[in-house]
């Protein structure tokens, strides 16, 4: 147990939201790099998932101002179905694609 | 668990916006007839909103884990679509890079899954629960490493 003043929480307890707006921003950026993967082999899916990650950005955004502290289930439902349909995107590609040659054909 | 003190200190902090269910001043969520008109779900009786750290906490490690998954699927594409194929086994890439793909969509909903029981063990003031979830990445990696092995050994035997 701490006494108030060890942690620096305490008095900023900004930070903890900061941490989580970077967070949200990280995964923001992690589904626009693989919205860029997807987008020479699959076009309209990388488009897709671009402006995915433009919407993730937003979500993270507004974690900063408002929201203080309330669980979001929403937002991260939004999170994990965003990924299983990424994944299942993927996972046609892998399967459905002719055998691609590679980088060095 | 951190002391009711301290929330009240970060309450009073000002920048923190007020909370949808402060209405109740003083009684701080001992009152079983609050209901917040929150996201959530309304809480029982005997659960409180806990630490707003705590929440932002166990919210950054879900979104840790999304970006693991994220990786996961990214790296079993690059795997099927850009790997040069292994000689001899046309198969090759597509059984290492199919597993990594199921198993980023398997750890995203896993994740969710503890990050709500987390939510409510946290609510409730219980312990939050060990994750499973390393174990299950560290597990299903070693074996498509040793899938990948015996892949390359394989196309190195047919090659001569």
């Amino acid at each position: 147990m701490t006494t108030p003043a060890d942690d620096i929480e305490d008095t900023d307890p900004g930070l903890a939201r900061e941490r989580t707006a970077l967070s949200w921003t990280r995964t923001a950026i992690s589904f626009a790099a693989v919205g860029g993967a997807i987008l020479k082999s699959r076009p309209y899916a990388g488009v897709s998932i671009l402006v995915l990650s433009g919407l993730i950005w937003k979500l993270g955004q507004l974690a900063r101002p408002s929201g203080a502290g309330q669980a979001r289930p929403r937002q991260l439902l939004l999170i994990a179905v965003a990924v299983t349909a990424v994944s299942m995107a993927a996972l046609a590609i892998a399967l459905l694609n002719p055998e691609p040659g590679g980088l060095r054909p | 668990m951190r002391s009711e003190p301290s929330r009240h200190g970060r309450e009073e902090g000002s920048d923190c916006p007020v909370r949808a269910g402060d209405g109740r001043a003083g009684g701080d969520g001992t009152d079983p007839s609050r209901h917040d008109d929150s996201a959530g779900p309304a809480p029982a009786a005997d659960e409180t909103e806990p630490d707003a750290r705590f929440t932002f906490a166990n919210e950054r490690t879900f979104l840790a884990w999304s970006r693991t998954a994220l990786a996961l699927v990214t790296a079993g594409l690059a795997i099927v679509q850009l790997l040069p194929p292994f000689p001899g086994v046309p198969w090759g890439r597509r059984i290492i890079g199919t597993p990594l793909i199921l198993l980023g969509s398997a750890v995203v909903v896993i994740s969710y899954l503890e990050w709500a029981g987390k939510q409510r063990a946290l609510r409730r003031g219980e312990p939050v629960g060990r994750s499973r979830l390393p174990w299950i990445l560290a597990v299903t990696i070693a074996v498509i490493g040793l899938i990948a092995v015996a892949l390359t050994l394989l196309s190195g035997v047919k090659l001569h």
